[in-house]
């Protein structure tokens, strides 16, 4: 398999405050360090809490939020270092799906316009081409030709979401960032879109980074995960090895606390305590130490790297759980 | 077991919205009970009805467009639906309590969680100020805010969203009602969090012995939480029983369909079952069975008649299916 994306350190700072009204400067680490790899035709999760920075990540990877330091390469291309031209190039080749299909269409176009303005502003293909083009776009999301000419508000939010998805194929993408692309729909829906995204995945041979709260939908749809918490990863490796035996004490709190439809599994919720510290005031070493149940007076000084555990498998933790990985 | 009459109890509670001129049920039909000491948790997709009949429960529904469409809703053998405004809204946040899912919108900005807490219980009890501030602190205590006597009187957006979900059943609570009707109440959070308010959400119900009717789309949740399950489609209860037994056997095709439509954090599912179509307008429900037209199991009946909720043998499940009730031997 070769690689496709590569990202490296990836640094996003916001800073709020210290303009004239006088409240003090604070500066959040959004995005701190941050490296993957994502290979052609695979998909990689990025899961995690609110506020974990998967979100800014994906956004900094098409750069409509500019990251502070680190590199992203796009098939071997320099993608921050790269000119107005060739960023209409590269975005050309990766596009983006949104979470809410209410909010990411215009609602005085219709789907016809929606779908051929990509075209258009890359300048592919004559009209009558372009007409050819969206057609079978239109097909392969699984839309009737019938909705061409009608508006966003026409259609239910799995409909817009397909539409959404056509919106990014048209242009034959390589890479398809979807942040939250199924979490404003109904479970039934939701298995609809997923099995969409599957199938152009495997057709395609399409590669995805796919941003997700629910760890179902992540074991389900992503090849590889990576567990952020307060801006950086702090476990990767294959899905459902991630889920079966976390190596890192937070990617056990998130997979316990997930529900699952089996009253015999009812949560064990004495072990999760306290809530995401705020992203100004990043607790030492550890970010992860204040609620973490196996922390050693190391783990409040130092901030431990990501670092292999396992074959494909890593964790930034001083003291991985692999005598529970073993057992389970 | 049922030899006490249950806390709440809705008999073809039906309610109905104009739409067009016209009037169309949302919810019809809905026969539950919640008794003491129980959590029932309400499931279906958006727009299954299940926030309307909570709401229908509570008569929140808006004055214009919408009605009582016939059934009672019964509060300790006592018909809610003939009382006056005035004596309903004695009822409401005392009796009957209600958690939203947003938290944020449903406190008041402007004023200080505690003052909030005190001013809900002054207006049903004959309390001084100070008395209800006491009352508030108690319950803030209880739904562990951390230094909750220090926090007293911060305003809602110093608060997370979990905690200020957390202020949110401190005030449901706050007159120990009997019934606490949750719609949601864990859907905006975080899943930590989500498991932290669930568990909370359980002791008090031990706590207080109360009656607990929770509105969810999540399977999951249900599992964790329920003690019965109604799974709602398209206004109606299509199947009903308890929580065990639902996940082990459930009846109703639709009950099925959701659960292989679910994925699992805990295994993996080579692939998803979507269910076909979607949802019927509520205009435009289909003459028989509701479900019929994405249904697997159909028959010609159930394009034609209406299923009725059948009791299966053992007692305790009932199914909205001509098909299951058949294949099972049950009576309507």
């Amino acid at each position: 398999m070769t690689t496709l994306l590569q990202v490296r350190n990836l640094v996003k700072r916001f800073e709020s405050g210290g303009g004239w009204l006088g409240a003090p400067k604070q500066i959040v680490r959004a995005v701190n360090d941050v490296s993957f790899d994502v290979a052609r035709g695979q998909s990689l999760g990025l899961v995690g809490e609110s506020g974990c920075g998967k979100s800014t990540v994906a956004r900094t990877l098409l750069r409509l939020i500019e990251p502070d330091s680190g590199t992203i390469h796009f098939n071997g291309i320099d993608v921050r270092a790269a000119g107005a031209a060739e960023l209409r190039r590269l975005r050309q080749r990766i596009q983006i799906v949104f979470q809410d299909p209410f909010a990411s269409l215009n609602p005085r176009r219709t789907v016809r316009q929606t779908l051929a303005e990509p075209l258009q502003v890359h300048g592919l293909g004559t009209p009558s081409e372009i007409e050819v083009k969206i057609a079978r776009t239109l097909d392969e999301v699984g839309l009737p030709q019938s909705a061409m000419d009608r508006y966003p508000h026409e259609f239910s939010g799995g409909q817009r979401q397909r539409i959404g998805i056509a919106r990014a194929l048209v242009l034959d993408p390589e890479l398809i960032v979807a942040d939250e692309p199924v979490s404003a729909l109904d479970v039934s829906v939701q298995a609809q879109i997923l099995q969409l995204l599957e199938r152009l995945k495997t057709e395609r041979q399409l590669s995805f980074v796919f941003v997700s709260h629910d760890l179902g939908v992540v074991r389900h749809f992503c090849d590889e995960v990576c567990v952020m918490y307060l801006g950086r990863v702090i476990e990767r490796g294959p899905t459902a090895q991630v889920l079966d035996a976390p190596l890192h004490p937070y990617s056990r709190v998130l997979r316990d606390s997930s529900p699952v439809p089996d009253p015999a599994a009812r949560i064990k919720l004495s072990r999760i305590v306290g809530e995401v510290p705020a992203p100004t005031n990043l607790p030492s070493g550890c970010a992860y130490h204040p609620r973490c149940a196996r922390m050693q007076p190391e783990c409040k000084v130092t901030s431990p790297a990501l670092l292999d555990i396992q074959a494909n498998r890593q964790a930034a933790c001083f003291f991985p759980m692999v005598e529970e990985a073993l057992e389970t | 077991m049922q030899t006490t009459t249950p806390t709440l109890e809705l008999r073809n509670l039906s309610t109905e919205f104009r739409i067009g001129g016209k009037w169309h049920a949302a919810i019809r039909d809905v026969s539950l009970s919640v008794d003491k000491n129980e959590t029932l948790a309400i499931v279906g997709e958006s727009g299954s009805g299940k926030s309307v009949t909570a709401l229908s429960i509570l008569r929140l529904m808006p004055q214009t467009g919408a009605r009582h469409g016939g059934g009672e809703v019964l509060l300790e053998g006592q018909d809610v639906t003939k009382l006056s405004e005035k004596q309903m809204s004695r009822l409401r946040g005392n009796a009957m309590a209600m958690i939203f899912q947003e938290p944020m919108t449903s406190l008041n900005p402007t004023m200080g969680i505690g003052d909030q807490i005190a001013e809900a219980v002054r207006l049903h009890r004959k309390l001084s100020w100070s008395d209800a501030r006491k009352i508030a602190l108690d319950v803030l205590e209880e739904v562990k805010i951390p230094a909750a006597a220090k926090r007293f009187n911060d305003y809602p957006h110093q608060f997370s969203g979990g905690m200020r979900q957390r202020v949110m059943i401190a005030m449901a609570l706050a007159c120990k009602p009997k019934v606490l009707l949750a719609d949601e109440p864990t859907t905006a959070l975080d899943v930590t969090i989500q498991a932290q308010i669930l568990t909370l959400l359980d002791d008090l119900k031990k706590a207080y012995g109360m009656s607990v009717i929770f509105i969810t789309h999540n399977l999951g949740v249900v599992a964790q939480i329920a003690d019965r399950v109604a799974v709602m489609y398209g206004g109606e209860v299509v199947e009903l029983a308890d929580v065990n037994e639902l996940f082990a056997h459930p009846a109703h095709p639709y009950t099925e369909a959701l659960l292989r439509v679910m994925p699992r954090v805990d295994t993996d599912a080579a692939n998803l079952e979507p269910i076909p179509g979607s949802v019927p307008a509520i205009t435009a429900k289909p003459a028989g069975c509701t479900f019929a037209p994405r249904c697997a199991l159909r028959e010609a009946i159930c394009e034609t008649q209406h299923p009725g909720l059948s009791t299966l043998p053992g007692g305790t499940q009932q199914v909205r299916c001509f098909v299951r009730a058949r294949q099972a031997g049950g009576q309507a």
